[in-house]
């Protein structure tokens, strides 16, 4: 009973299709983040929680 | 960044006055003490229930019983205690790490004040009953729709303040801020689509297993965009401001966002796995559930690393103490989040107290301790002034954690119980525990602990709020103290800034990505599974409720009784042989809401119809312990005394047909007399069998039909 229900919606393929797409997604946020050029401009970002200490004159 | 932005074009940028908001930040403060406390109270209250029935029923008042409180508990604890504190989070650093005072000042007060009135409305409408049935997001529709308003405010408010900034660049704590504002909106309008029958009742538009996906696409998901990602947001900006040291790893904690926002939102049917839910998206929530735990662990590390160096500190320093524990526990939940979705693992696990444990690892070892480290830093900082006490701090540290740790290992060793006594076979193929009470009374000791240390978890917040109180009473508020920064124009950008340097400063386009992530999962779990309804295969004998079942299916949502009872039978020997068939998707094609629960306090009731006579049913919801020895189960007397309410039933007809629900003209023109007639046929039995007389317009008698046709129609017991 329960295979014969199943078998009407059953979608093998898109587990894979989601994998697949959540395996290119994220290669490409890795790359655009690990790449060397970013690294000051990532270095700087890390010290804006300290940048309010400063901005008070 | 505004430094060096200053060297490249100084001559040109203007320097702008303003100030910062923080009264804001200050009532938020003191509303998540104050639902923090009565969230905890709640719970506690509920634990003891747990370990002794009689705390249900003080005069058998029915609006403090286990099934009516523990929807406030839970949405006091995530919506007003956690709401707060993330509102009074996100409000202070976002201020300051974009050097601008919050868009307008009238729409945060009209946000704090909508939040509260909110919560006010949960409290006054929960325990009399009013609720969709759908756990975390009980609320009925009107306080939905208020909702969603006041999260309008709160995201007009936010993305305002984002556009006026003085910082071009966005910190990864506001990625968080935006993903949760995005995602929680989209998750809450969904799965709160309903029709209404009157003002305080409506029925959820989906049904059966597509209701239970949605719901748990947005069960899950309230856990993963309510209380990790705002939480998240809250570490990277809290954590290195305590810790004065930026974050480990500014790239890893940008990965963690993106694996993050991108994973969880797959995640929900783990919540499902072995239930008619196609399997195809069982194997996609256990995949994406496994794979969360790289980042979450990757989001501790960074988050533990970033102390590297002040250890020391997180031995003496209160604040830090708390968040180092705070992402530690995010570690352990993490950790065990995945590992119970594992299809075999799950097996055992779920249905039992081990979920509440893992539960309450995230919400009192990640939420409340982050909350509390926060609270302190910020009361401190609020109102300039050191803490009242380190020492209270420390007793509430150590009382919290031992707390904490007897809720877990109870749980625990509960759950191992009763999962081993359910499951038993002996040789010749029978069950060896075949009552249920053997598994529960076994338990009872194991729900003490559990009562006990939660009770010392809500001690330790007691001490905390003396703390904090004594700690603002010795400070003092100064609001309006003038801060400069350069104005965010043409000139702020540097001149040889690369395209993607630009982007950065785009929060719509970054907004509308976090958006795409979200929407991708949502889109392709959800729109098979809610489209497939029409491929159902639709079994001539299972027929939609009559109407006095829906008026009894009505009790039983209002009640709660889906807070200790399950309704779908997974198809594994034990199961199958303690409860019957296992159930099929089409056998809740006319359940709205779908009443699945998520836990077997009680055993499952999906195939109950005609197990019993409806005398017993009778006797048992009168006192449960009249017919079972030793149970834990509410008493319900007042569905002995309280009439059967008609007046709404051809309403309540009439939305279910909206919905496609097959009844006949003649059904929706008599359903009064129908069900009037159904309800004379049980009492005529009940009075046989010596029930008093004038029974039969209680609402016992609809409740008992309800209950009586439960999985009949496809796999009645034999
Ligand atoms: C606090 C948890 C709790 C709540 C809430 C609760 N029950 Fe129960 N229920 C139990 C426990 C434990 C048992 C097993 C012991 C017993 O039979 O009383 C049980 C047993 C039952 C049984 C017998 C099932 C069987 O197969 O033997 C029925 C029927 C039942 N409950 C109906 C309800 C209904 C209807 C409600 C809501 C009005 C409800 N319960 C609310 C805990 C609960």
């Amino acid at each position: 009973m329960k295979s014969e229900v199943l078998s009407r919606f059953d979608m093998p393929s898109l587990p894979l299709i989601a994998l697949i797409l959540f395996v290119v997604v994220f290669i490409g946020y890795t790359w655009w983040t690990l790449k060397p050029s970013r690294k000051s401009y990532f270095e700087d970002a890390s010290k804006l929680p300290f940048e309010d200490d400063k901005s008070k004159n | 960044m505004s430094s060096t932005h200053s060297q490249n074009s100084s001559l040109t940028r203007r320097l702008e006055t303003f100030s910062y908001d923080d009264q804001i930040v200050r009532w938020f403060v003191i509303a998540t003490v104050i639902w923090g406390a009565v969230a905890l109270l709640l719970g506690t209250t509920i634990a003891f229930q747990l370990a002794y029935w009689k705390v249900n029923g003080l005069g058998d008042l029915p609006w403090i019983t286990f099934g009516r409180l523990r929807p406030l508990h839970t949405n006091a604890a995530i919506f007003a205690f956690c709401g707060n504190a993330i509102f009074a989070g996100i409000y202070y650093s976002t201020q300051r790490l974009l050097k601008t005072r919050l868009f307008s000042d009238a729409l945060s007060r009209i946000h704090f004040w909508g939040w509260q009135l909110i919560i006010v409305a949960a409290a006054l409408t929960l325990p009399f009953g009013f609720t969709q049935g759908k756990e975390y997001a009980e609320l009925e529709w009107p306080i939905d729709i208020a909702i969603a308003g006041i999260w309008v405010v709160f995201a007009i408010n936010f993305f305002g303040t984002l556009k006026v900034r003085r910082e071009r660049h966005i910190y990864v704590a506001i990625w968080f801020y935006i993903a949760t504002i995005i995602t929680v909106a989209v998750l809450h309008i969904f799965n709160s689509l309903s029709l209404p029958v009157d003002f305080l009742k409506s029925y959820s538009v989906y049904a059966g297993v597509q209701d239970a996906l949605v719901q748990w696409w947005y069960g899950h998901n309230a856990v993963a965009f309510f209380l990790t990602t705002p939480f998240l947001g809250l570490m990277y900006y809290f954590v290195p401001k305590a810790a004065n040291r930026p974050v480990y790893s500014y790239r890893l904690s940008i990965i963690h966002f993106w694996s993050l926002v991108f994973i969880y939102i797959w995640a929900g049917p783990h919540h499902l796995l072995y239930t008619s839910l196609p399997e195809w998206a069982q194997t996609v929530g256990m995949v994406f559930s496994v794979s969360l735990w790289a980042p979450s662990w990757g989001g501790m590390i960074n988050g533990l690393l970033t102390l590297r160096g002040v250890w020391n500190k997180v031995r003496t320093d209160p604040v830090l103490k708390l968040m180092a524990t705070a992402v530690t526990f995010y570690g352990m939940s993490t950790f065990e989040g995945p590992l119970l979705s594992i299809k075999s693992v799950n097996a055992i696990a779920h249905y039992t107290d081990w979920i509440p444990g893992h539960v309450h690892a995230g919400t009192i070892g990640w939420n409340y301790m982050l909350t509390a480290g926060v609270l302190y830093f910020l009361v401190t900082k609020l109102w300039r002034t050191e803490i009242y006490s380190k020492k209270l701090a420390e007793t509430q540290f150590w009382l919290a954690t031992i707390g904490l740790v007897l809720y877990i290992t109870s749980m625990w060793a509960a759950a191992f119980t009763q999962s081993a006594m359910w499951r038993a076979i002996d040789e010749t193929g029978k069950l060896v525990y075949p009552n249920f009470i053997e598994t529960v009374v076994k338990i009872v000791p194991m729900y003490w602990v559990r009562a006990f240390g939660g009770t010392f978890v809500f001690i330790s917040f007691i001490i905390m709020m003396y703390n904090l109180y004594m700690t603002a009473k010795k400070g003092s508020v100064v609001d309006g103290e003038k801060l400069e920064a350069y104005a965010l124009d043409e000139s702020s950008i540097e001149k040889n800034a690369k395209p993607h340097r630009k982007l950065e400063g785009l929060t719509l386009v970054f907004s509308v990505l976090s958006l795409l992530a979200i929407l991708v999962g949502s889109m392709i779990e959800l729109i098979p599974t809610i489209m497939s309804y029409n491929y159902v295969i639709q079994k001539a004998e299972v027929k939609p409720y009559t109407p006095l079942e829906i008026l009894g299916r009505d009790i039983y949502v209002r009640e709660g009784c889906y807070t200790c009872h399950s309704q779908t039978i997974r198809p594994m020997a034990h199961e199958v042989l303690r409860y019957g068939k296992p159930s099929e998707a089409f056998e809740f094609i006319y359940d709205h809401p779908f009443q699945w629960g998520s836990k077997r306090t009680g055993p499952d009731l999906h195939r109950v119809g005609g197990k019993y006579p409806d005398m017993w049913h009778y006797r048992h919801m009168w006192d449960p312990r009249e017919v079972v020895q030793g149970s834990i189960m509410p008493r319900y007397k007042w569905l002995f005394n309280s009439k059967i309410n008609y007046n709404t039933l051809p309403k309540k007809l009439e939305v279910m047909a909206t919905f496609g629900v097959p009844y006949s003209p003649e059904e929706l023109q008599n359903g009064v007399a129908l069900a009037e007639a159904q309800a004379k046929t049980i009492t005529e039995g009940l009075v046989k069998s010596g029930a008093p007389s004038d029974v039969g317009n209680k609402e016992i008698v609809a409740l008992i039909a309800y209950l009586q046709r439960l999985g009949t129609d496809y796999g009645r017991i034999k």
